[in-house]
């Protein structure tokens, strides 16, 4: 590619805008020469654009979201805007039911000015006025809890003591949205008690603006929830195209078009993070009543439970297996080894300690020494 | 060679700050125009601008090994339509005259398309500091690395001093609430700066007068010498005399720094009260005030030169005769102060107000120690960025966040902030693709 052209400096300028700009340096003690800032047509139009469609940003809107994508090229909010120009053509349509003959040189004029003096409280964003980048359609700020549903969450899952999934299931919140958020509220709670200090201005200056979830106790209008709790996380293996021949008269569901893209792949129904609701779901449309419903999801709990319970006895057997020793200072670990686990040519990756001729690698140059993980 | 201008206003690149100038770039930003443009051009282009923005901090060899073209998304379920439909309804029909033939008028073409090239740079977001940035602890990629670097962040409880570490789901990060109120914060401004400030916007819109500017600089200079003469010679005379053979014993080095920084926050109290002009003083008032900052000033400078005992005395002295020189505070306008009613007068109503108000105060005080504009306001043009992706999970109260798992792409959203076209970042995704 051929360089980019640059002004060079060098050159003896006539142009009274482009002379160096003669400001003093900040630090007396500098010795560098100032780098000389150009007053070029670039920068007076920055000032320009600062002092005027900049405006906008400088300070956050009330009650608001303040971002690129919702003003227009003159610096207006595009849904003031609107709401103007729509508040215009009602008042029209009245008059001119009230009288047909309407002077419409007058009012169109005057719609420019109307969209500025336009003094009602701001209409709601919409999906277009969330778009920090205007470029980018399909990068929308989507809303954060608010702070009613967040205290929400930590109340039913610490003081009324429900599990995860169903208060992930009650408010439309991922399960590990509501983890995060009841192990974040505790740390906030903790702090609280122990007197340490919150950032509570810096956090409701974040608040005011961003879009929120607020928490609706009735819980009865149908207001959209915070986001899709079943989502299906797309599997490497479905992304070939197979062209499969099956007889027309074989009922094909999707457990067949699971076990053909893999065999050990699931159905949709077992991969989204919340099959039981699915199963409610079935269970309704069956007919049940109420009494049996409850009684089938009971069993199925029941079912989960022992799941669970089974698992933790397993990690509980695990544990148990380690011998530890408290010096108070430091827990000594002891885990049951064999020396056979290194294998016949001593390189198994089950074998512990230093073994000849076969050097350790946390050394060597060029590998990663950040750790993977903590904890 | 010059360094390159990392906000530049004639090769604009687009980068991960919340800095005025990236605004207004952002604001002026177009799609870039492709025709004219060899393929490979439009490519390295489109990785040039997309990579100023994404990681730019990354080395290009690094980022190239993090590159993988296996892109995540997900597809929202409805359990409705999983527990009515057994998924035989797609296949059902065919050929049998119940399918109805297709409408090209009421198809929605690229509706709900999965935006998977906006997930290019998907793994960069992964890393701690990009993952600070986004959670709007930093006002960009580089103080967040600083933060990192510096060790005020903590993963999971743990000090992690590599920015380039990558989270893992479930992975809490906290960042010290200072450093984040100092991030986001307006900056402290110094009153001569802010007119110096002002004076140069003014000189910008008007275009003026040159040779007048540079009459004001060197004056401006001049004065500030002989400011930097003055106070050099002040504190000469208050240096401890001493001949050089008796040594002086040091102790203990850390209390030693304690001592400083006891006196520097001394010397910023008299600065303040210096330059609270609220206060009417007498001339002798005034003069007073400035013995006492030179003496406290002399002390600083000259600490290595004496030892503890003098320092202590020294501190005693003078917070004493600062906290003798008692002065009342007076309104500006010399109108009568506008008091409250007693609290026993005043409604219920009034009374929460009070409470509010004091609480508030409370809670974001004036504090000229904090190296941030108090009580804290947030920084300007900060509401065009303020944006949370939902990857993660933001308590500000306590400056920490929860990584809950990868971005991804969901039909018509993607996660992965980006401010540039899908054309472009397909393009850029094409350029890392040809390497595999």
């Amino acid at each position: 590619m051929p360089p980019p052209l640059r002004c060079t400096s060098s050159l003896p300028s006539t142009c009274v805008k482009q002379l160096c700009r003669a400001g003093q340096s900040t630090r007396s003690f500098s010795t560098t020469p100032r780098q000389d800032q150009r007053i070029t047509r670039n920068r007076r139009q920055l000032f320009r654009w600062l002092g005027s469609q900049g405006q906008n940003f400088l300070n956050p809107l009330n009650g608001s979201t303040n971002y690129l994508g919702a003003y227009n090229a003159q610096g207006q909010l595009k849904r003031v805007v609107e709401a103007a120009a729509e508040a215009e053509r009602k008042k029209k349509k009245e008059e001119g039911k009230a009288n047909e003959p309407a002077n419409s040189s007058a009012s169109e004029s005057g719609e420019s000015e109307e969209a500025k003096e336009f003094k009602g409280e701001i209409p709601p964003e919409t999906t277009r006025d969330l778009t920090p980048f205007p470029l980018n359609k399909s990068f929308v700020s989507q809303p954060v809890l608010s702070d009613d549903l967040r205290e929400e969450i930590w109340k039913r899952v610490m003081q009324d003591g429900k599990s995860v999934r169903v208060v992930s299931a009650e408010l439309g919140v991922e399960m590990s949205r509501v983890g995060a958020v009841v192990r974040l509220k505790e740390i906030e709670k903790e702090w609280e008690q122990t007197g340490r200090p919150l950032a509570k201005p810096y956090h409701e200056a974040v608040m005011s603006m961003l879009p929120k979830t607020p928490y609706d106790p009735t819980g009865r209008t149908n207001a959209k929830p915070h986001e899709s709790i079943n989502d299906l996380p797309v599997h490497r293996k479905t992304g070939t195209q197979i062209f499969h021949p099956t007889s027309e008269s074989r009922h094909f569901t999707r457990e067949d078009a699971a076990k053909v893209f893999d065999e050990r792949l699931l159905p949709a129904d077992l991969r989204v993070p919340h099959p039981e609701l699915a199963e409610m779901h079935k269970d309704y449309k069956a007919g049940l009543s109420q009494e049996e419903r409850q009684q089938r999801q009971m069993e199925r709990d029941e079912i989960a439970e022992r799941k669970r319970q089974r698992a933790e006895a397993k990690k509980a057997k695990k544990e148990a297996a380690v011998k530890k020793v408290d010096t108070g200072r430091v827990e000594f670990r002891f885990t049951e080894i064999s020396v056979d686990a290194a294998g016949k040519d001593g390189r198994g990756f089950k074998g512990v300690g230093w073994r000849y001729g076969h050097p350790h690698m946390d050394r060597s140059r060029g590998t990663v020494k950040i750790p993977t993980s903590v904890e | 060679m010059t360094r390159k201008r990392f906000h530049g206003l004639k090769r604009v690149k687009i980068r991960a700050t919340w800095n005025k100038y990236n605004l207004f770039n952002l604001s002026r930003l177009k799609a870039p125009r492709t025709n004219f443009m060899t393929y490979y051009q439009q490519k390295w282009s489109a990785k040039s601008i997309t990579r100023a923005y994404h990681g730019e901090h990354i080395r290009e060899g690094q980022w190239e090994r993090m590159f993988t073209p296996l892109l995540n998304s997900v597809i929202p379920m409805d359990h409705r339509y999983l527990a009515e439909h057994d998924g035989s309804e797609q296949a059902a029909g065919r050929g049998s005259g119940l399918e109805k033939p297709m409408d090209l008028n009421k198809i929605a073409f690229g509706r709900n398309q999965v935006p998977y090239m906006h997930m290019t740079y998907a793994p960069i977001e992964r890393r701690l500091d990009t993952a600070i940035f986004r959670a709007l602890f930093a006002s960009s990629v580089r103080q967040a690395r600083q933060f990192v670097i510096h060790g005020q962040v903590k993963v999971n409880g743990k000090k992690i001093p590599y920015p380039g570490y990558l989270l893992n789901p479930g992975d809490m990060f906290q960042v010290e609430p200072d450093r984040v109120l100092f991030a986001t914060g307006a900056p402290k401004i110094k009153v001569k700066a802010q007119a110096e400030k002002l004076r140069y916007e003014r000189r910008i819109s008007r275009q003026s007068n040159i040779t007048r500017d540079a009459a004001l600089a060197r004056r401006a200079e001049r004065r500030r010498a002989k400011e930097a003469k003055e106070l050099a010679d002040d504190t000469i005379e208050l240096a401890p005399r001493q001949p050089k053979s008796a040594p002086i014993e040091l102790g203990d080095p850390e209390v030693r720094k304690l001592r400083q920084k006891e006196f520097l926050k001394l010397i910023r109290q008299i600065e303040d009260r210096i330059g609270n002009k609220k206060v009417r003083r007498t001339g002798k008032r005034k003069q007073e005030l400035r013995v006492l900052l030179r003496r406290a000033k002399a002390n600083v400078i000259f600490i290595g030169r004496k030892s503890l005992q003098e320092l202590d005395t020294e501190m005693k002295e003078i917070t004493q005769e600062l906290l003798g020189i008692t002065e009342e505070v007076e309104s500006a306008d010399k109108a009568p102060v506008k008091r409250l009613k007693p609290e026993s007068e005043m409604s219920d109503k009034q009374k929460e107000a009070l409470k509010r108000a004091i609480a508030r105060i409370r809670e974001n005080p004036a504090d000229t120690t904090k190296p941030y504009a108090t009580p804290w306001r947030p920084r300007p043009y900060m509401s065009a960025f303020a944006f949370i992706p939902r990857y993660l999970e933001v308590n500000h109260n306590i400056c920490s966040a929860v990584y809950l798992r990868h971005p991804v792409a969901r039909p018509g959203l993607a996660e992965v902030p980006t401010p540039f076209p899908a054309e472009t970042q397909q393009l850029a995704f094409n350029w890392y693709l040809r390497r595999r």
